[in-house]
């Protein structure tokens, strides 16, 4: 009897296993990997940025690291700031509010009849509970006391009219008979949230959470009966799902979206909002080394940059004009003191670059590049791996600068080797992203990133505020300061306009562009999206409370 | 004896240099994880101010406590991995690494373990046929075998992913199961083996289609040395049947060497399964170790390493009993 | 007279197809690699347009950023066979004094060595280069040699060196038994002079397969590095070009031209290596070349009718 090598027996059960592995069709209630698109239960499947694996964390104190959908879908905050526009704030867990005159008092109603999803009822005492709780203690708070059952007053000792969407738009109530038991809220991880949103927590996996709807929410459970949450590890993965019809919502950087969008089933929407800068070390005096902290240097690279050549190839054209003033234009126009000063230069010029240079007393050496004092100008920029729109821009800024005899080299660096010299100074430029406000009003631009107190020296990090330029302007810090105690808008333009003289001259941070955040979401299964017209959130999965009223405006098609 | 005795021993000092090359790499590693993740943290929050408790919890979790001289901590990093305390991961907090990786690793075992054998099992195979095929076209075979292992292996990937997941859509694009199907997680069910087999399947066969080459290589030239030996000739002299002399006589002793080298392919497929796992968004211990280096999570890194370094050695020490098993010259004078 | 060159004709490959097929793409490759780079267009000047498919004034098309594909590729191949020779050779040195050492002088300074060469043996490969290019990269005061492609070609040879040292301390140890190296020895040689002038020279061929087996597994490691982001960012090799392709969407984008070419270089640069490498495993193994030589005579001659007994096991 001839035998069979056991080799070769081994393989073929092997391979005969896995070829019955994929001819069997995998069981599929909804339509995974064949490539339709309209699921049959109402399941939105959504990746908002989650890399796997998973791991459970619905504690909203947990800013990095809860899931997303702790933020709005299950939690929520009194009042829903729209940052895509200058309507007034929607109410949701909170009726009305008010500032006392002098901003130092604020006073909330809340909706009646509010429940947990436990069913215990949602109380002003709630809303005392976290004011005064964990990270949302402020310092300047001096009482805050539940008047009557729906009716909250809180006291501070400093003008709050700058904290408003931080306050009421940004702090998740969560409920005191569940938080006053925590011991340590850092280490919770909250696997079965009690919040008072439109959604609660079904099942977790580490390559998937979905939430399903609450049936006990004050407007009644949500049209769409679930929401799957992917991990997903790539955005080439991400394309490639949304191209295959396999998730409905997303919001990532696709630099040719008619691939994902040509088939009509997926739309897209792209609100440019937060600046992409060069953050410099700009003051000496603080510590900072190097040529950038001259600022007719700044000036002269911001001459030198093509911006249009750089939204081109480094953002596929899906970007916005950055302006020196740093007025997210056009919802902010009404703060922008100057015309001239929006946008930044659109082409490059060279010329000017190095008549600013020569002016301040640089001259060119024999390797063709500016140097004052037998120094040569040699400017070192690093950007994250694998933010590749960051590291093409800064391969591109580095050319550009070079032609106009700047000498600028672009290095990437780790994730973590980035922040770390970012937070302490130790850098000279960096390619960075501020936040834009959430709010129509530049403020908190102004006082994150340009105030003296929102900074440190180098070696230091600054213990409130992104202040990482090192800035400190005299004028432009008492003006934040007289801004921040008024409400009155005539007011803050003036103090807006002295602060938008400064920074348009001194530059700590180089406008590049008007990052993308583009989001694509499923036309075909579920209507209901904001469109250019209406406006009504930002659909974009991973922002905090904008989620939770698209979902609330969605229906799925039957 | 003396032989498994001094394989026994031999594994047990490069396990004690692989844990104490993990203790002293990550503190000599730049960086504080604790101010990185406190960094973090401040951005998250918008640039408010954290609190003073905050900072104090994160310290007492993740900081390097300075003032404890080294030989302590060597010790007490002895006695923490002894009861199975790995640390606490910074990028995914606060979760124990020991449960990231108990997770992780039974789909790498499943996923890279399976594309092993198969690869090893195919290249001893084919590498017989060919080797007793030698002199004829089938020589050939070995250069195009060669090209497939000098592709760089993520590229090679994401082309099959380009054309069979996105394009033809026949094979799913990432994941180790059907996310849509087992919202839940993994299940003990027929179902959910066949997804599982499903989704493995491009992941393994890259795997095999990139290592394959070098075990049929090595096997093919084995077995041309050996068909040259006096016994292969004695077999045929006494009218063996073919098969009987190719499998029995010449095969059997080719292979033995093959095995000797395992430890060696082995390692590179443990580099291949790290960099499948990143393309296919497979969720082993290698997409682990690829995060926590990105993410300079050391907990995780050093875990990760470990444990990889462990089960390396584990299959290693398994592959040297079973060498001295079956080839009892290595025995008498090993 | 005609004896001097015949200990140096042993040792050479004999010629056949695979060996010249080797050759020349590896000639080509290198070719390419060391004098394209003066004659293309500077690969680092982005004033192109992005993503242009190939065309006259663009052989391979451009990049996403506008950097011309080919220019690249010739810089990107010089850059990688740059990162393959010094790990490669780096690798060699420390095989051959781990190997050769250990297996020449026996005792205690082989088990010492073999310890340590079996301990980098098992510990695997990638996820130590992964951790220790993470640490030094991350170093400071390195600036930028941190990210260089040498200090990455040194990182991959220090950690490859555990595989050929064995198989040469194999043979080391086999060639101590031979009567010519106790000649030498009775002569009064040190030690270190009878490696290098009687063990050495007839371990030739096998450093060579093996230099060029470390040189094809440091551009793969280098690749391999790259897509993971810490391959050599502030240079331009192969692996970085496909780490660039591939974060660039080029895949997405169809751009072939951008992601096909390095890779297939990489693989043709491999294939013509390990052609070379058969021809010099038939110089270490002379049966690999005489045994199949042997088998088709045999085939020709019973089709011939001329064979014994049809067959067996030349079937």
């Amino acid at each position: 009897m001839k035998t069979i090598p056991v080799g070769v027996a081994a393989a073929a059960v092997a391979i005969s296993l896995v070829l019955t592995a994929c001819t069997a069709t995998p069981p599929a209630p909804t339509a995974s990997s064949s490539g339709t698109t309209a699921p049959k239960a109402s399941v939105l499947r959504v990746w908002a940025g989650s890399s796997t694996p998973i791991t459970v964390d619905f504690n909203p104190f947990h800013v990095d690291t809860a899931l997303f959908g702790t933020y709005g879908p299950i939690y929520e905050p009194l009042f829903f700031y729209n940052q895509l526009s200058a309507d007034p704030p929607t109410p949701m867990l909170g009726e009305t509010f008010a500032y006392s005159a002098d901003g130092r008092t604020v006073t909330i109603k809340l909706k009646p009849n509010l429940k947990w999803s436990d069913g215990e009822p949602l109380t002003a005492d709630d809303v005392v509970f976290t004011l005064g709780y964990g990270p949302n203690k402020s310092d300047k708070l001096t009482s805050v006391t539940a008047t009557d059952a729906t009716t909250v007053g809180a006291k501070y000792s400093t003008p709050q009219f700058t904290n408003e969407s931080q306050l009421l738009g940004a702090t998740m109530i969560v409920p005191k008979h569940v938080w006053s038991k925590v011991a340590n809220y850092m280490k919770e991880t909250n696997p079965k949230p009690v919040g008072s949103g439109a959604y609660v927590v079904k099942t977790t996996s580490d390559a998937s959470y979905t939430l399903t709807a609450n049936a006990d929410y004050r407007d009644g459970p949500p049209p769409i009966s679930d929401v799957q949450y992917l991990g997903l590890d790539s955005n080439q993965s991400g394309q490639d799902m949304l191209t295959t019809g396999q998730i409905d919502w997303t919001g990532m950087f696709v630099a040719n979206p008619d691939t994902v969008t040509g088939d009509g089933a997926i739309a897209t929407m792209n609100a440019q909002q937060d600046p992409t800068v060069i953050v410099t070390c700009s003051d000496a005096a603080k510590g900072c080394k190097g040529a950038q902290t001259d600022p007719a240097v700044r000036q002269a690279l911001n001459a030198a940059i093509d911006r249009p050549a750089l939204a081109e190839k480094a953002w596929a054209g899906l970007v916005g004009e950055a302006n020196p003033a740093f007025v997210l234009l056009p919802r902010d126009q009404q703060w922008l003191s100057d015309p001239a000063l929006a946008p930044s230069p659109q082409s490059p010029n060279a010329a000017q670059a190095q008549q600013i240079l020569e002016a301040a007393g640089y001259a060119k050496d024999a390797k063709g590049f500016y140097a004052k004092d037998g120094k040569e100008v040699d400017l070192d920029l690093f950007s994250p791996d694998g933010w590749t729109d960051y590291n093409d821009a800064a391969k591109l800024i580095a050319e550009e600068a070079g032609k106009a005899g700047v000498k600028v080299t672009a290095r990437t660096v780790s994730e973590a080797e980035y922040w770390t010299p970012v937070t302490n100074g130790d850098f000279q430029l960096a390619m960075y992203g501020l936040t834009q406000s959430l709010v129509a009003d530049p403020f908190s631009n102004y006082d994150q990133y340009f105030y003296g107190k929102s900074t440190a020296k180098v070696g230091d990090a600054p213990t409130r505020g992104q202040n990482y330029a090192r800035y400190a302007n005299g004028v432009v810090d008492a003006a934040v300061e007289a801004a921040g105690a008024t409400n009155d808008p005539a007011a803050k333009k003036a103090e807006y306009a002295k602060i938008q003289a400064q920074i348009a001259k001194d530059l700590p941070y180089i406008p590049v562009v008007l990052n993308a955040s583009q989001a694509f979401f499923n036309t075909k299964g579920f209507t209901g999206w904001p469109t250019n017209d209406n406006l009504y959130a930002d659909p974009l999965p991973y922002l905090s409370v904008a989620p939770a009223i698209v979902l609330l405006h969605l229906k799925p098609v039957s | 004896m003396v032989f498994y005795l001094r394989r026994i021993a031999f594994y047990l000092v490069t396990l004690w240099a692989a844990i104490s090359l993990n203790f002293l790499l990550p503190r000599m590693m730049p960086g504080d994880p604790a101010a990185i993740m406190i960094g973090k943290l401040r951005r998250a929050s918008g640039g408010r101010e954290l609190s003073e408790e905050t900072v104090k919890a994160i310290y007492a979790l993740l900081g390097a406590d300075k003032s404890v001289p080294a030989w302590d901590q060597y010790l007490a990093y002895w006695g923490r991995l002894l009861s199975g305390d790995l640390g606490v991961s910074s990028t995914r907090y606060p979760y124990p690494v020991a449960t990231l990786i108990g997770n992780a690793l039974p789909w790498t075992l499943l996923m890279v373990g399976a594309a092993t054998v198969i690869s090893f099992v195919l290249g001893i195979v084919i590498g017989a046929w060919v080797g007793w095929k030698r002199g004829t076209w089938l020589d050939h075979l070995v250069p195009a075998t060669s090209l497939l292992q000098s592709i760089p292996y993520f590229w090679l990937a994401l082309v099959l992913v380009a054309a069979f997941s996105v394009q033809l859509r026949w094979l799913p694009i990432v994941g180790a199961y059907d996310v849509f199907a087992f919202p839940s997680g993994p299940e003990w069910s027929w179902d959910f083996m066949v997804s599982a087999l499903y989704h493995a399947f491009l992941p393994a066969l890259t795997i095999v289609i990139s290592s394959v080459g070098g075990w049929l290589l090595g096997m093919r030239n084995m077995m041309v040395s050996t068909m040259s030996e006096d016994y292969v000739l004695t077999a045929e002299a006494k009218g063996l049947r073919p098969s009987r002399i190719r499998d029995r006589y010449a095969a059997r002793n080719a292979a033995i060497p093959s095995l000797a080298g395992f430890s060696i392919a082995l390692g590179f497929v443990v580099a291949g399964s790290i960099v499948t796992e990143q393309v296919f968004s497979y969720p082993g211990i290698g997409k682990l170790m690829i995060q926590s280096v990105q993410g300079l999570d050391y907990a995780l890194m050093q875990g990760v390493f470990l444990v990889i370094t462990l089960t390396v050695l584990a299959a290693n020490f398994l592959m040297d009993l079973f060498y001295g098993l079956i080839d009892p010259r290595v025995r008498s004078h090993g | 007279m005609a004896d001097r060159y015949a200990s140096i004709r042993y040792l050479l490959p004999k010629w056949s197809g695979k060996l010249g097929a080797g050759l020349v793409i590896v000639g080509l490759i290198s070719a390419f690699g060391v004098i394209a780079p003066f004659f293309t267009a500077d690969p680092r000047d982005s004033g192109n347009k992005g993503l242009l498919a190939p065309s006259a004034g663009h052989l391979l098309g451009t990049t996403k950023l506008g950097y011309d594909v080919f220019a690249q590729l010739a810089a990107g191949t010089r850059g990688s066979l740059y990162v393959g020779l010094v790990g490669g050779l780096s690798a060699m040195l420390l095989a051959i004094v781990f190997g050769i050492i250990a297996g020449y002088f026996g005792g205690w300074l082989d088990e010492v060595l073999m310890l340590a060469t079996n301990i980098m043996l098992v510990i695997p490969g990638l996820p130590l280069v992964m951790v220790i290019a993470a640490y030094v990269q991350n170093a400071e005061g390195l600036g930028d040699f941190a990210r260089s492609s040498t200090l990455v070609a040194l990182i991959l040879g220090i950690t490859g060196w555990a595989g050929s040292a064995v198989v040469l301390r194999a043979q080391a140890r086999s060639l101590r038994t031979r009567e010519y190296v106790a000649a030498a020895r009775v002569a009064g040689e040190s030690g270190l002079r009878v490696i290098f002038v009687e063990i050495l020279p007839n371990l030739v061929p096998l450093i060579a397969a093996q230099l060029i087996f470390g040189v094809m597994a440091a551009v793969l490691g280098e690749a391999g590095l790259s897509y993971l982001g810490l391959g050599p960012t502030n240079s331009i090799t192969l692996g970085t070009m496909l780490n660039d392709a591939q974060t660039g969407q080029a895949v997405g984008s169809r751009a072939w031209w951008w992601f096909v070419p390095p890779g297939a270089l990489i693989a043709l640069l491999g294939t013509g290596l390990a052609l070379v490498n058969f021809a010099i495993d038939e110089i270490v193994n002379p049966k690999l070349r005489l045994a199949p030589q042997a088998a088709r005579l045999q085939r020709k001659a019973t089709k011939e009718g001329k064979g014994v007994a049809g067959g067996g096991a030349f079937a």
